[in-house]
C-alpha cells in the first residue's frame, strides 16, 4: 500500500511540478548570481586568463623583457597582454574588451637603474569588472616588490647595466656582470626558496579548523602536492560548491514543508476521508506521505547538487557517498520535521506561514545562508552548533573542503536519531488528531 | 435482513446537537432517501456511519455486526461517495479509478480491469487519459462516485452525488444508482432535491435540524397529509384565523398558513367539489384556489412549517 501511496504523489508531482522545480531553480539561481557576482568562470573552469593591454613608451630591453615576460609560461595561462598604444588601450578599455591597461612610461628603464627618483608603472583599471582588475593590481604590486628587491640587492651594479643597455660595454663585461649578479642570486637562493613562510592544508585538521598558516621549513613541494585520489575542483567550483550546500540546507526543508502540508490538502479535497472511508488506521497514509516528502527530497538534492552543481557549476564533489548519506539523513529530519508541524497545526495557511518561517530560521541560524562566523556571537556560540541545518550544512562543506579525515559520521548519526524521534512524535500527534477522525 | 442498520444516533458538535437519535434502516436492493435541507445533519450521519465520525451515542450496524466492533470489516462491505470531489485533479480518470481500487484491497491487475469497466459504465472510457482537471462537472461527479465502486460494495453511502451539475448529468448518474439498486447494493441515498427522492427512492426518511422527523414510502408520507388532494387558498389572511370560521377544521387539516396564503388537505374521503365550495364560502376574500396532488414538500411543509426549498 506503501508504494501505490508514494506513486500517486509522485504522479501528482510529475503533472505539477511548479513547487518542486521553484524549489529547485532559486537556489541555483542563487548560487548563479552570486558566482556571476564574483566574475563568472570560463571554460576551463578557473577564472579565465585576464586579457589586458601594455602601453610600452618607454621602448628600452628592461621593457621589452617585461613585456614579453607578461605571458610567458605560467603567466601565459592567466594573461593575455596586448600591446597597444594608450589612446588604442583606453578606448579597448571604454568598450570593456580588456580589463586593465599597464603603462611602463617614458624613462622607466634609464630611472629605475640610476635609482636618483622614484619610478612608477601605471595601472588603469576597467571600473565595468571586479575580479580581473583586481588580480592585476594584485600581479602588479608582486612585480614592483621584485622590482624593489633587484634594485636593493643589485644598486651598485646598475650604473654598469645602464652602460651595458645603452651598448657602451663590451661582451667581456657583459658577461663578468652577468656572473656577479648570478653569484648574488646564488647566495640570496636559500632565503628565497623554500620561502620561510608557507600556506599549507593541515591532513589532520578537525572541521572547524581546516585551513592554517604555519612556519615551516619543509618543501613546498611536499605539502602543496594534491592527494591522487581527490578530484581536482577549481577554486570558482568550490564557491558554487560552499554556496550550493548552504541552499540545499535551506530550500530543502522548504520543499519538505511542501511535501507535507500535501497531507493537509487531502484533508481539505477530502481524499483522505475517502481513504478512511477504506480503512481505519490512517498511519500508513501519514507514512506514505513522509516517505514521499523523503524521496521529493532525495531527487530534488540529486537535481540541485549532482545535475545542478556538477554540470552547470563544474563542481567536483569529494566523498560523494557521505555527502549523500548526509543528504539523507538531512532528508529524513526535514520529513519529520515538516510532519511534526502539519499534525500540530492543522489549518493549512497557519501551518504554511509557520513552517516558512520556521525553515528560513534554521536555515540562516545554521549558516546555510551566511558563513557561521558571520553570524552574531550569541548565536554562533550557543544556538548555531545545536541546529540540525548546521550538523549538515558544515559537515557537507567540510567533506568539500577539507578531504576524507572530516568526522561525518557523527552528525549523520544525530540527524537519524533526531528524524527517528520526530517521526514517532508526529505519529503520536496524527494519531491524536485522527482520533475522532479524518474530519478536523 | 437489513444491510445497514442505525439506532439512536446522536452527535453533538459543542451545544449544537447535529444528529439526534436517528434510527433507520436499509435493506438490500433498496435506495434509502435521506431528505432534508443544507444542514440537517445527513452529512454528519453518514460520516458516523462510514466511520469517520464517532457517534457520542447509538449504533450502527453493518451486515449484523456492530460497526465499531470491527471498524475494518464493516468499510469492506461499504463505498462511501462523499459530497466533495474526493478524487485526484491531476491524475487521469483511469489512474484515480485504479489508486481508489488499490487502497480497496484489489490487485493491480483486478483494479486495472475494474476501472475499464467502470470508466464503460459511465461512459467515460473517451475521456479515461485525461487529467481530472479538464473534465466537466458532472464527469467528475461520476468519476466520483465510481471510486467508490471498485471493489463491489454490498452498501453504498451517496453523499449528495448530483450536487452542482446540470440536469442530463444528474439523470445520467440517477440512470445508472438505479442499475446498482437492480443488481442489490443497498443504497442510502442522502439529498435534498424532492424530485430525487420522490422518483429514486424506495423509502424516504425526512430529516431536520438533525432530527429524523417521519419516515416511509412516498405513499406512506403522502398518506400523513390525509389523501391525494391539496388545496391552496390564496386570499388576504391577515386578520382572518382558522379556528374562527366555523367547522373549518373539523372538515380540512391545514399544512401552512401565510398571510396570502393556506394550504390545507381535506379530512376524510371527500368529493373535490364540495371542498372547492367550502373554501370559497370562507369568510375572506379569495384570489385563487389551486388544486394538487401532495409532493414531498407538503409533508416536510407539515412537518416543519417551512418549505423545503428555504
Amino acid at each position: 500500500m506503501l508504494r501505490v501511496l508514494i506513486a500517486k504523489d509522485l504522479r501528482r508531482t510529475r503533472r505539477n511540478p511548479l513547487p518542486l522545480a521553484i524549489n529547485i531553480l532559486i537556489p541555483l539561481v542563487i548560487t548563479a548570481l552570486v558566482g556571476l557576482t564574483f566574475g563568472g568562470k570560463s571554460d576551463s573552469g578557473a577564472l579565465g586568463r585576464i586579457r589586458f593591454a601594455l602601453v610600452d613608451e618607454d621602448k628600452t630591453i628592461l621593457s621589452d623583457f617585461l613585456r614579453g615576460s607578461a605571458n610567458q609560461r605560467e603567466g601565459g595561462k592567466y594573461l593575455d597582454p596586448v600591446i597597444l598604444e594608450r589612446d588604442a588601450a583606453l578606448r579597448e578599455i571604454n568598450d570593456n574588451k580588456i580589463s586593465a591597461v599597464l603603462i611602463i612610461p617614458t624613462n622607466f628603464t634609464r630611472h629605475y637603474l640610476s635609482g636618483k627618483t622614484n619610478v612608477s608603472l601605471e595601472l588603469i583599471k576597467n571600473p565595468a569588472q571586479s575580479i580581473h582588475p583586481a588580480v592585476m593590481e594584485e600581479l602588479l604590486g608582486a612585480l614592483v616588490t621584485a622590482l624593489n628587491a633587484i634594485s636593493r640587492n643589485l644598486q651598485s651594479e646598475f650604473p654598469e647595466w645602464q652602460e651595458v643597455i645603452e651598448g657602451k660595454r663590451d661582451y667581456k663585461e657583459i658577461s663578468n656582470l652577468i656572473e656577479r649578479a648570478g653569484d648574488k642570486f646564488k647566495a640570496a637562493k636559500k632565503f628565497i626558496n623554500p620561502p620561510l613562510v608557507v600556506y599549507e592544508k593541515d591532513p589532520a585538521a578537525n572541521s572547524t579548523t581546516a585551513n592554517k598558516t604555519t612556519a615551516s621549513t619543509n618543501s613546498i613541494s611536499a605539502t602543496n602536492t594534491p592527494k591522487p585520489a581527490e578530484k581536482k575542483s577549481n577554486p570558482m567550483a568550490e564557491t558554487f560548491a560552499y554556496l550550493l550546500v548552504g541552499m540545499a540546507g535551506m530550500f530543502l526543508l522548504f520543499l519538505a514543508s511542501n511535501a507535507m502540508t500535501d497531507l493537509h490538502r487531502e484533508l481539505r479535497q477530502r481524499t483522505l476521508a475517502r481513504f478512511h472511508t477504506l480503512h481505519h488506521q490512517l498511519g500508513p497514509f501519514v507514512a506514505a506521505k513522509i516517505l514521499f516528502a523523503v524521496v521529493v527530497l532525495l531527487i530534488a538534492s540529486f537535481i540541485l547538487l549532482i545535475c545542478g552543481g556538477g554540470i552547470l557549476f563544474g563542481v567536483a564533489w569529494q566523498h560523494a557517498g557521505s555527502l549523500a548519506l548526509l543528504v539523507l539523513g538531512y532528508a529524513c529530519f526535514a520529513a519529520g520535521l515538516m510532519a511534526v508541524l502539519v499534525a500540530l497545526i492543522p489549518d493549512e495557511r497557519k501551518a504554511g506561514a509557520l513552517n516558512t518561517i520556521i525553515a528560513m530560521g534554521l536555515g540562516m541560524a545554521g549558516g546555510c545562508l551566511f558563513p557561521p562566523r558571520a553570524l552574531p556571537a550569541f548565536l554562533r556560540e550557543h544556538i548555531t552548533p545545536l541546529l540540525p541545518s548546521y550538523w549538515f550544512v558544515d559537515t557537507a562543506r567540510n567533506l568539500q573542503s577539507s578531504g576524507g579525515n572530516v568526522v561525518w559520521v557523527l552528525p549523520l548519526i544525530k540527524l537519524f536519531i533526531l528524524s527517528a524521534v520526530l517521526m514517532v512524535v508526529a505519529s503520536v500527534l496524527f494519531r491524536r488528531l485522527f482520533r475522532m477522525g479524518a474530519r478536523v | 435482513m437489513s444491510l445497514l442498520r442505525v439506532q439512536g444516533l446522536f452527535k453533538a458538535f459543542g451545544p449544537l446537537r447535529a444528529v439526534d437519535s436517528v434510527s433507520f434502516e436499509v435493506r438490500p436492493g433498496e435506495i434509502y432517501g435521506l431528505l432534508g435541507p443544507n444542514g440537517a445533519g445527513k452529512t454528519t450521519t453518514i460520516s458516523m456511519i462510514s466511520g469517520l465520525l464517532k457517534p457520542d451515542a447509538g449504533e450502527v450496524i453493518v451486515a449484523g455486526t456492530p460497526f465499531w466492533s470491527n471498524p475494518q470489516k464493516a468499510k469492506r462491505i461499504m463505498g462511501v461517495v462523499p459530497q466533495e470531489l474526493a478524487i485526484y485533479e491531476e491524475l487521469t480518470g483511469r489512474e484515480n479509478l485504479e489508486f481508489w481500487g488499490r487502497m480497496a484491497g484489489l490487485s493491480s491487475g483486478d483494479a486495472k480491469s475494474r476501472a475499464t469497466e467502470l470508466l464503460e459504465a459511465l461512459t467515460l472510457t473517451d475521456r479515461a487519459k485525461d487529467a481530472v482537471k479538464t473534465y466537466s462537472g458532472g464527469m467528475k461527479r461520476r468519476i466520483n462516485l465510481g471510486c467508490a465502486l471498485l471493489h463491489k460494495p454490498q452498501l453504498l453511502l451517496l453523499d449528495e452525488p448530483t450536487v452542482g451539475i446540470d440536469p442530463q448529468a444528474r439523470q445520467n448518474i440517477l440512470e445508472f444508482i438505479t442499475k446498482l439498486r437492480a443488481s442489490g447494493t443497498a443504497i442510502l441515498y442522502t439529498t435534498h432535491y424532492l424530485e430525487e427522492a420522490e422518483s429514486l427512492c424506495q423509502r424516504i426518511g425526512i430529516i431536520d435540524h438533525g432530527r429524523l422527523l417521519a419516515e416511509g414510502t412516498l405513499k406512506e408520507l403522502q398518506d400523513r397529509l390525509g389523501g391525494d388532494r391539496l388545496f391552496a387558498l390564496e386570499a388576504d389572511l391577515k386578520d382572518s384565523s382558522p379556528e374562527a370560521w366555523d367547522g373549518f377544521l373539523q372538515r380540512f387539516r391545514v399544512i401552512q398558513k401565510t398571510e396570502k396564503q393556506i394550504v390545507v388537505s381535506p379530512i376524510g374521503t371527500r368529493d373535490p367539489s364540495d371542498c372547492l365550495k367550502d373554501l370559497l364560502g370562507l369568510p375572506v376574500r379569495v384570489e385563487n384556489v389551486t388544486l394538487k396532488r401532495p409532493s414531498l414538500n407538503d409533508v416536510f411543509l407539515q412537518l416543519t412549517g417551512r418549505e423545503l426549498r428555504e
